[in-house]
């Protein structure tokens, strides 16, 4: 109820997971064919790139917003209420999105012949979405924080 | 700077105990360098359960006063105390959660959520209040059926009239059986009819009963009912 009046709608989601797809599966593929030095590298991309993306989204629903969350903080909303209604929906599907990617540049990279074995490709994974995840939770806290300042 | 001078009954005896709202040496300016300002030193309290109306012209700072009395702004100096709780030593989530357990707000300006319907925008206080579902349920039943909008509470409130979004106003102020009331402007955007409307209600003893009432207004309806009347009686430059 409070996303919605918050006006985080469908289009918001499916900005969030899609930005999260092309970051992780991208990356998924690239990491399958570097070195270890090249992983951190692109690790650290991924980390950056979402949680700019993710914070400026976050940052972006608090503007549009703005009227909004005055309004809610004038009957009682506390920013704890109000962050984690940003947060959740933009967590959980920045992390869908990671996992969809992962798995999807998973499978490219081993179409294309990536050297990994399975363990290898599924440990890359996991790095993959706990890199992602971490940096839309990270983005979004960052974006509302920096909003909710201004 | 505006002055407030009180027009009817005097204040009431210095008992702290007694009071739900106590102002003291309140100064509060705007600006950068506090050049514009509105309260220089305000020092008066609030009875609890009493009534009481705000006159004065446009732009003398009553919005202010309400804005001050339910944590919304900050003076530049002095105490404001609200049932006990000193407001100016509160951080921001403090207040919030103060405001959503003690305090029921009508602003002049609608701030009623349009993407949301009437029955959800009732619903928030209680949500913020960490009220349990089927309390909030209940409650927001009483208090829609109490201020007559029970159907309407599926419509989305961008659907309604000026009047009828006062109503919710009324309902979401009301839900969480607040002891402080703090209405600005009531009855100002209302026409003939919803304004009788809502003195109606500000008559009716569970309305008013045991609740400190505190309304700025220009309409001498409202200051009629109200047990003590304060003037603000400068308008600021």
């Amino acid at each position: 109820m409070l996303a919605r009046g918050l006006k985080i709608t469908k289009t918001t989601h499916m900005l969030v997971a899609a930005v999260a797809t092309a970051v992780a599966a991208n990356a998924m593929v690239a990491v399958q064919f570097t070195g270890l030095a090249g992983q951190v590298v692109l690790l650290a991309l991924i980390f950056g790139s979402l949680a700019i993306g993710t914070s400026a989204i976050s940052a972006d629903i608090y503007a549009r917003s703005s009227l909004t969350v005055s309004n809610l903080r004038s009957i009682g909303a506390s920013s704890r209420s109000i962050s984690s209604a940003v947060l959740v929906p933009v967590l959980v599907f920045g992390i869908a999105g990671s996992a969809f990617g992962a798995g999807v540049g998973a499978g490219l990279g081993m179409t294309l012949g990536g050297p990994g074995g399975p363990v290898t490709v599924l440990t890359e994974v996991l790095a993959v979405i706990l890199t992602s995840s971490a940096a839309s939770a990270a983005g979004v806290f960052a974006g509302g924080r920096a909003a909710w300042r201004s | 700077m505006a002055q407030l001078g009180v027009l009817q009954k005097p204040a009431e005896p210095a008992n702290q105990s007694k009071y739900s709202v106590e102002l003291k040496h309140v100064k509060k300016s705007y600006g950068t360098n506090g050049e514009t300002e509105i309260y220089a030193d305000l020092t008066f309290q609030l009875l609890k359960g009493t009534f009481v109306a705000l006159v004065g012209p446009i732009g003398s700072g009553k919005t202010t006063m309400v804005n001050m009395f339910a944590g919304l702004e900050r003076p530049t100096s002095g105490t404001i105390i609200v049932l006990g709780q000193d407001l100016t030593r509160m951080d921001e989530d403090s207040l919030a959660a103060f405001r959503a357990s003690a305090i029921g707000l009508v602003p002049q300006v609608q701030t009623l959520i349009p993407e949301l319907t009437v029955y959800e925008n009732v619903e928030l206080p209680l949500h913020f209040a960490k009220v349990d579902e089927r309390s909030r349920r209940d409650k927001v039943d009483k208090v829609l059926e109490r201020v007559g909008i029970r159907g309407e509470a599926d419509k989305g409130v961008a659907k309604l009239s000026v009047g009828e979004k006062q109503m919710v106003s009324f309902a979401r102020a009301l839900v969480n059986d607040p002891p402080i009331l703090l209405m600005d402007e009531p009855t100002e955007a209302l026409d003939p009819l919803m304004s009788e409307v809502v003195l109606g209600l500000l008559r009716g003893d569970n309305m008013t009963e045991g609740r400190t009432i505190f309304v700025t207004t220009h309409d001498k309806r409202v200051t009629d009912l109200a047990r003590r009347t304060l003037r603000v009686n400068k308008k600021i430059p």
